[in-house]
């Protein structure tokens, strides 16, 4: 990919929790020209002590309206639009128009749907996670070879445990999200370090950088790969605890 | 032989918290799951199925990936360190 000039880029960040909200206000004070927000939720008060852009009056409020106006206080440019709702299939448009996609979501089901629309659509993306004190961030190229199917195959069957089961760490979600966003700031650069999984172990204050190799066998960049549609149906095997 | 495993957050409720584990006398991947599921039974269940690692768990000796080394076959030296990296899915 070659470089592009942030005041012209076009970010969407799927869910703006915990990591969305510190990836979001990293990427806005950065000078990206639109970002594109996705999510489905409101407001918690448990959510307040990770999710930074909310106030107290936010509360029950819709997550992608206290964003816009977190975002509003602190007077940045950037366009901000919104779509209502998890990340489906349907939003091919909003995958298309973004020149990389900020994956910020709490289940698996997103994350994979993510990952095959973005390697569909030939979109860079940067997927992140959190939960208790570790987290993960990883970058992937617009034509995969590792992905994230390269790195964990398939959905996980049965219910995971999201962090409003097992909680996660307020600076755990700061580090990872802004990390995401300094990943993705590398993708618009041309300098995205794809296929590099960083994990971070908060208790050990550990941060460890792996180079991920691509499968031959990946079902969606390897070179006998199955996934060349998205089929709703492969998305519903997890129904993982959401925030 | 003596090699140090890695536990990550998700599985420590079955190590006691423990963040790292030793294993004495393994040759293999396959010996340290074995040590590991004798020491905090259900550690093998949570790795492994019947086609071998879980499809969202990876292991890693040293800094690679065993699915491109010799898989559960992977031999391990004395004092290298285990790493389990399973798929996490919060972030909200």
């Amino acid at each position: 990919m070659g470089m592009i000039p942030r005041e012209e880029a076009t970010v969407a960040i799927v869910g703006v929790g915990g990591l969305g909200a510190p990836a979001a206000l990293a990427l806005a004070h950065a000078g990206i020209g639109r970002l594109l927000l996705v999510d489905d939720d409101e407001v918690d008060r448990s959510n307040l002590h990770r999710q930074i852009l909310f106030r107290d009056c936010d509360v029950g409020r819709s997550k992608l309206e206290a964003t816009v106006d977190g975002l509003a206080r602190r007077r940045v440019k950037t366009r901000v639009e919104t779509r209502t709702g998890r990340l489906s299939p349907g939003h091919s448009e909003l995958v298309a128009g973004a020149d990389v996609i900020v994956e910020c979501s709490d289940n698996f089901a997103t994350k994979f749907l993510a990952a095959d629309v973005a390697r569909l659509a030939g979109k860079p993306i940067v997927h992140g996670a959190a939960i208790r004190w570790i987290g993960t961030a990883f970058a992937v190229g617009p034509e995969g070879g590792p992905c994230y199917r390269c790195l964990f195959e398939d959905i996980p069957a049965g219910a995971q445990a999201g962090c409003d089961i097992a909680g996660v760490v307020g600076p755990v979600c700061g580090i990872i999200g802004a990390m995401q966003a300094q990943l993705a700031l590398e993708v618009l650069d041309g300098k995205a370090p794809f296929g590099t999984l960083v994990s971070l172990d908060g208790l050990r204050d550990d941060l460890r950088v792996r180079r991920i190799r691509g499968r031959t066998g990946c079902a969606l960049c390897g070179t006998t790969r199955t996934i060349d549609a998205i089929d709703a149906a492969r998305y519903q095997a997890s129904s993982s605890s959401e925030d | 032989m003596a090699v140090i495993v890695r536990i990550p957050t998700p599985l420590r409720s079955l190590t006691g918290g423990n963040e790292e584990v030793n294993v004495e006398e393994a040759a293999t991947v396959a010996d340290v799951i074995n040590s590991l599921e004798a020491k905090h039974a259900g550690m093998k269940d949570r790795l492994l199925d019947e086609k071998g690692v879980r499809k969202f768990i990876n292991i890693y000796v040293g800094e690679e990936d065993i699915r491109f080394l010799e898989g559960l076959r992977t031999p391990v030296k004395d004092g290298e360190q285990i790493s389990i990296v399973p798929a996490i899915a919060g972030g909200a």
